[in-house]
């Protein structure tokens, strides 16, 4: 095999690694909402925009240097996040899953035309981080922006294990989505969980959206169906309902996209990420960490 | 007069999209295909008549049943997994078929023109009706028949055993495996029947806009298709009728003045609906045709079904 | 006619199913009771295919249906009722017994006949059916606005549509009071004199020791005592299992 396939490969696989946690943290996002409320949010990716959104329109505020930006689109997203929940969870009825669904998609469509309406839809600039940084392994370059992204979705993973596993607040969130009626009768309000979920999970799917915006160095509303569809195959592919299969999803995910992106360019490069997942589907229905076979 | 006329196109054509949200929707599925199906409608069609000049009729039923093979093949995979992840499963193929489109470019030379679909340009010149002179008011009673055909078959059904079968299986698949209902069968059947109706709705809009592009075939569309029958509630093949009319003539045309921003009212009207009517405009187990005309619960005023099937 | 191998079912390390062998015969009742969590509704589950054995086989006149969904299971003459009743409550009473017409002869029906003609459930079959459930006044009635009495004997009448070889019962009587439990062993006592084989699980003990022509008692998954009623109501181990979980013993000894 030529010797510099298999460098542009190599290459291709660790930007798509790196890139993948942002995937890893919308998967967690949308099973983390899963978890506790045994429903899927799909206005999720499309909070995660306008969460970002709102950080551009900081910028254009009060010029904001990129650390606030991102904050302020992990906040918006979280704020949106709850919105979302007030919307379409919270009133309509638990034992029809349709009507969360349906209203979801509902949610999903007006944010992205409020996005659209605001921004009037043109791309706009997001400030990135160690752009022109690189480190040089040998013939393989670790971009300085991608390693940042990398590195601020660890931390943020990093908190969310912490809150989840050492905090009573974790703790409560944990219990409901084992056990929602026991949970209950243990004066665990679900109400308030869920609501705190629906935040946390926000914040996590604003981080998401303002690395990518990052990433890329331009926001602009296309970015939500992407991290939707990608985010929800991470989670296919590493299990409804479990963290870790969200990681190891999203991190596969960007892999596969960047792979193809080298071998079959731009255009197709998502055809094959969803072949990806009906590969998946076919061969292993409940994911690599799901216990229970696809049932929900 | 052209006007209202093509209005009616627009309902009609939705009206075979919702129907095939509709049928999927019966067994408990949430399909978020049916815009891929209705791309590969449109896309067949397209080219059935444009490229190889076949007459409108033929080349729909092609559609139909090109479409209806892949939900078939699609199906397999996609319902070995249940309720929510299949909304992901099918979400994901749904953008599959459009970005397939979106890369499909395979022209073929006819009258000195170079016709067929090309990539992002989309397919162009899809004038069957034009150029055989149909006036815009045959167009519309074209459609209107076949969608008239489609809802008659589908009401039908819904009286057969067939229809207690997917109300069945969508109420509680534990308990129809348990009287012993092919799970698979059923659901890849629905899936495949909805498939050929999304083909049909399809290959007919591609001939009234005669340019097709893959941008048409979004989440957007998907969602239109499941959101009518909800909307409009499961309990029979009117409710999607009824809020085709609604979505379509009230909210899309019925609210011209408001411009751009009428876009922001669809995504806005289902989160609203679905908080104040979960089961939709006419209801979950809104009264079927017999409860409208001959009252009360005496099945004998029932006499249509039970002595022709006799 | 039904016979379970050193039948198992192990979840993750909890063997809730461990190696029974029973053997049912013709044109019985048989009683199977135990404890709360000795293996009871798995071996039903096994049975009918809800979960896939560990080890083990189920046969049906030397049929093996180990292998086989659940559907096709119904058409070799398996029937079941579930503990928590699951009928189609979208449905009305009698189009839950048409959808539920799907044994063997029901099968080989003309495929369109089967599946595309209105009407049928008003036929002569579902109307005895009804009348056999004592449900034929509210044939046209939402399956989910029935009581809960009802609710029970359609979901028996509709185990009973699919003309089972072998109706698999999972405690029939829960909830339900003295009287209606002795309605129930003469309406299980008809469904076995039509030629079904019935395998019975019960927490009322009064009507498994009435109607059952053998009883066997299952503890921790495994078979502990076979025999007539009035064996096992001797036996100590099933004295001792029942001892272990309390009220029980009590129903036992005076039943």
């Amino acid at each position: 095999m030529d010797y510099f396939l298999i460098i542009d490969f190599v290459q291709s696989l660790l930007d798509g690694l790196l890139f993948g946690t942002t995937y890893a943290l919308i998967g967690i996002g949308f099973t983390l909402i899963f978890g506790v409320m045994r429903k899927l949010n799909l206005a999720y990716g499309a909070a995660a925009l306008a969460g970002t959104y709102i950080g551009v329109a900081a910028t254009f505020a009060f010029d904001a240097p990129p650390p606030v930006v991102f904050l302020l689109s992990a906040l918006g997203s979280g704020a949106i996040g709850i919105v979302v929940y007030y919307c379409c969870f919270r009133f309509t009825p638990t034992h029809y899953p349709m009507a969360s669904l349906l209203a979801s998609v509902g949610m999903l469509l007006f944010i992205d035309e409020v996005v659209i309406h605001a921004s009037h839809g043109m791309p706009l600039p997001y400030p990135s981080v160690f752009r022109e940084a690189t480190i040089e392994l040998g013939d393989i370059w670790v971009r300085g922006d991608l390693l940042f992204v990398f590195f601020i979705c660890v931390v943020a993973m990093a908190v969310l294990f912490w809150l989840l596993y050492r905090t009573p607040l974790g703790l409560a969130t944990r219990a409901v989505s084992q056990q929602p009626r026991a949970a209950a009768l243990c004066g665990i309000d679900p109400t308030r969980v869920n609501l705190l979920t629906f935040g946390l999970a926000g914040i996590l799917g604003g981080i998401a959206g303002a690395m990518t915006a990052a990433a890329v160095g331009v926001l602009s509303p296309i970015i939500a169906m992407g991290l939707t569809v990608k985010g929800l195959i991470a989670v296919v592919i590493g299990g409804l309902g479990s963290i870790p299969g969200a990681i190891i999803g999203g991190l596969l995910v960007g892999a596969a996209e960047n792979v193809f992106l080298m071998l079959r360019g731009v255009t197709e490069r998502d055809i094959y990420v969803m072949l990806l997942l009906f590969l998946f589907l076919t061969l292993r229905p409940g994911g690599l960490f799901g216990s229970t076979a696809g049932r929900d | 007069m052209d006007f209202y006329l093509g209005l009616a196109q627009i309902f009609g054509v939705h009206t075979l999209l919702g129907l095939s949200a509709y049928v999927v929707l019966l067994t408990g599925q949430v399909s978020m295909a049916q815009a891929g199906f209705y791309a590969i409608g449109a896309y067949t069609a397209g080219a059935m008549t444009a490229m190889f000049g076949l007459h409108i009729l033929p080349a729909i039923v092609i559609a139909g049943l090109v479409s209806a093979a892949i939900a078939c093949i699609v199906g397999f995979p996609a319902l070995r997994v249940k309720g929510l992840m299949l909304v992901v499963a099918t979400l994901a193929f749904g953008e599959m078929v459009r970005l397939f489109f979106f890369n499909l470019t395979w022209q073929v030379e006819r009258n000195g023109d170079r016709v067929g679909p090309n990539g992002a340009e989309g397919f162009r010149s899809i004038r069957y009706f034009p150029e055989n002179g149909w006036e815009v008011w045959h167009v519309t009673v074209f459609i209107w028949f076949v969608v008239v055909v489609v809802m008659g078959a589908l009401w039908w059904m819904d009286r057969t055993r067939a229809g207690a079968v997917l109300r069945a299986v969508g109420h509680d698949e534990t308990a129809a495996q348990s009287i012993g209902l092919n799970l698979t069968a059923v659901k890849v059947g629905a899936m495949t029947a909805g498939g050929f109706i999304a083909g049909l709705g399809g290959g007919i809009y591609a001939h009234t806009v005669t340019h097709i592009e893959h941008g048409v075939f979004g989440v957007l569309l998907a969602t239109f298709a499941i959101a009518y029958p909800i909307l409009g509630g499961l309990g029979s093949v009117f409710g999607t009728l009824i809020a085709v009319l609604f979505i379509q003539g009230f909210l899309i045309e019925g609210l011209r003045f408001m411009g751009e921003w009428r876009s922001l009212l669809f995504g806005a009207l289902i989160v609203l609906a679905m908080n104040l009517r979960p089961h939709g405009l006419l209801g979950e187990h809104a009264p079927r045709l017999k409860n409208l005309f001959g009252a009360g619960p005496a099945r004998p005023s029932d006499p249509l079904s039970t002595k022709e099937a006799k | 006619m039904l016979a379970l191998d050193s039948l198992s079912k192990h979840f993750g390390g909890v063997r809730a199913v461990d190696g029974i062998s029973l053997t049912l015969k013709e044109g019985e009742i048989f009683g199977l009771i135990g404890p709360n969590g000795s293996g009871k509704s798995t071996t039903i589950n096994l049975i009918t295919g809800l979960y896939t054995p560990t080890t083990g086989t189920v046969r049906l006149d030397g049929r093996d249906l180990t292998a086989m969904a659940q559907h096709e299971r119904t058409a070799m003459g398996v029937a079941r009722t579930f503990q928590n009743i699951r009928l189609f409550g979208n449905l009305t009473v009698a189009e839950n017994l048409w959808v539920a017409q799907n044994g063997h002869e029901q099968r080989r029906a003309h495929f369109l006949g089967r599946w595309f003609r209105a009407g049928g459930e008003h036929s002569p079959e579902i109307g005895e059916l009804l009348k056999f459930s004592r449900l034929h006044s509210k044939r046209d009635v939402q399956a989910s606005a029935l009581s809960f009495g009802e609710m029970r004997r359609l979901e028996m009448a509709r185990a009973l549509a699919s003309r089972p070889r072998v109706l698999l019962l999972d405690e029939p009587a829960a909830g339900a009071s003295r009287e209606d439990g002795q309605i129930l062993a003469e309406r299980i006592r008809e469904t076995r004199d039509r030629g079904v084989t019935v395998l019975l699980i019960e927490h009322m003990m009064e009507l498994v020791m009435g109607i059952s022509d053998r009883v066997a008692v299952l503890n921790f998954g495994r078979k502990i005592a076979e025999g007539s009623p009035a064996e096992v109501q001797a036996n100590a181990d099933v004295r001792a299992a029942y001892l272990g979980s309390k009220h029980k013993d009590e129903e036992l000894i005076h039943a």
